[in-house]
């Protein structure tokens, strides 16, 4: 249903698909909550179906993971989606197979003339002038 | 006596309408996503403080797949229990359905075969949870754009053989009702003639869309006409004890959330929770 098998026979095909189409339409909200500037760097009203696209066939891995694998394939041009994504990396290791650990330790990142700092788990960002 | 008796017309707090749904003068009860609450401690600042002007919550799950194969997983049970005496709940609510499969997460309700097998699987997983719960448990059908092949139950026998079996209450959306019966090109009015609806707790009502000529129960659009005068039909049969309104997203202004609640009042006779003078 959500990995891209094909339909058992004695289902009917429309309605699998039809349920198939509903799930990545819930699953694209659900990485939209946790993506919210990832969504909007699709266009308004654009990111169930651009989602969805990519979703199709690949077993959810959980909103986070979903929109994290999302973003790395398609390494957002968006000033405020490539924000998103390089905060989320700056806190969280993610190695694209496993759930994201929290990183430890302080940690300093300059992104696109904004300096981005991990403390105490935390981020605290700069802009530079 | 019913564990919301008397809530009349509630809705389901979700954090993005917690403003709102604070406002709301006549607020008797809500529903919270239990999966949302966490496993100890305080609720929400906001939930607690409906709790305290005396609104009742009512936790419900959608994450524990009763409807699985395999056996309800004992810390998702204990969670929905912690939940339960967090905001001293007066009962508690999940599907008849399943959300996961070989390991695989659906992140959605999907519909059982409707077999002899099946039932025994959720009467099992539903006695594995209130074994652990301290109030009542009521069970809700979903919605379901697919159907199994060679179901060996109605629908309503299905159901009806669930309910008695593990003495649960039911949870009657009835905007799902609206939805299975289109899609399956069949009366509504059926269904409610066949279900034990004198074993409602308390009923679901949430909008939907016509995509492709199949009826989606998205809860981000609008509450279909059709979905309230089929409310109008139940009531007319039996009414139900307490009656919930759920949005999940594409929340609109509150002016077009409090007129689907006071379309909710209307319907049911029940008061109007949004200080709006009744008609």
């Amino acid at each position: 249903m959500v990995a891209g098998a094909g339909v058992p026979t004695g289902f009917d095909a429309g309605a699998v698909a039809a349920t198939q189409t509903a799930l990545l339409r819930k699953r694209s909200e659900d990485v939209a909550r946790t993506w919210p500037r990832l969504a909007a760097s699709a266009g308004h009203g654009q990111w169930a179906r651009t989602f969805s696209a990519w979703a199709a066939g690949r077993a959810p891995q959980g909103s986070l993971r979903d929109g994290w694998d999302y973003a790395r394939a398609h390494p957002p041009r968006d000033a405020a989606a490539a924000r998103e994504l390089a905060l989320r990396e700056l806190l969280w290791a993610y190695d694209g197979e496993t759930a994201p650990r929290p990183r430890r330790g302080p940690a300093a990142r300059l992104h696109t003339g904004e300096l981005l700092l991990r403390w105490r788990g935390r981020t605290l960002t700069y802009r530079l002038r | 006596m019913t564990p919301l008796a008397g809530r009349g017309v509630g809705i389901g707090w979700r954090p993005e309408i917690s403003g709102f749904v604070a406002e709301l003068p006549g607020l008797r009860f809500v529903e919270v996503i239990a999966e949302s609450l966490p496993h100890s401690g305080a609720p929400p600042e906001a939930l607690a403080k409906l709790l305290a002007s005396g609104v009742a919550v009512v936790p419900h799950g959608v994450k524990l797949s009763l409807g699985g194969a395999e056996p309800v997983d004992p810390h998702r049970v204990d969670h929905l229990a912690q939940a339960a005496r967090a905001v001293n709940a007066p009962l508690v609510s999940e599907h008849i359905a399943y959300v996961r499969a070989g390991g695989v997460e659906a992140g959605h309700l999907l519909p059982l075969p409707r077999s002899r097998e099946a039932v025994d699987a959720v009467v099992a997983n539903v006695a594995r949870t209130t074994a652990e719960l301290d109030v009542p448990l009521a069970l809700e059908p979903i919605a379901a754009l697919f159907e199994w092949p060679d179901d060996e139950l109605t629908e309503a026998e299905f159901l009806t053989e669930i309910l008695e079996r593990t003495d649960a209450l039911l949870l009657l959306d009835i905007a799902n009702v609206y939805a299975n019966a289109l899609n399956r090109g069949e009366d509504p009015a059926d269904l409610l003639a066949r279900l034990p609806l004198e074993r409602m707790a308390y009923v679901h009502v949430a909008g939907g869309r016509l995509h492709e000529g199949r009826y989606h129960d998205t809860h981000t659009d609008p509450v279909p006409g059709e979905v309230l005068e089929l409310l109008g039909e139940l009531c007319a049969r039996q009414r139900p004890p307490a009656i919930l309104l759920e949005r999940d997203g594409h929340y609109p202004p509150a002016a077009a959330l409090r007129a689907e609640l006071d379309a909710l009042s209307a319907a049911t006779g029940y008061p109007a929770i949004t200080g709006t003078p009744a008609r």
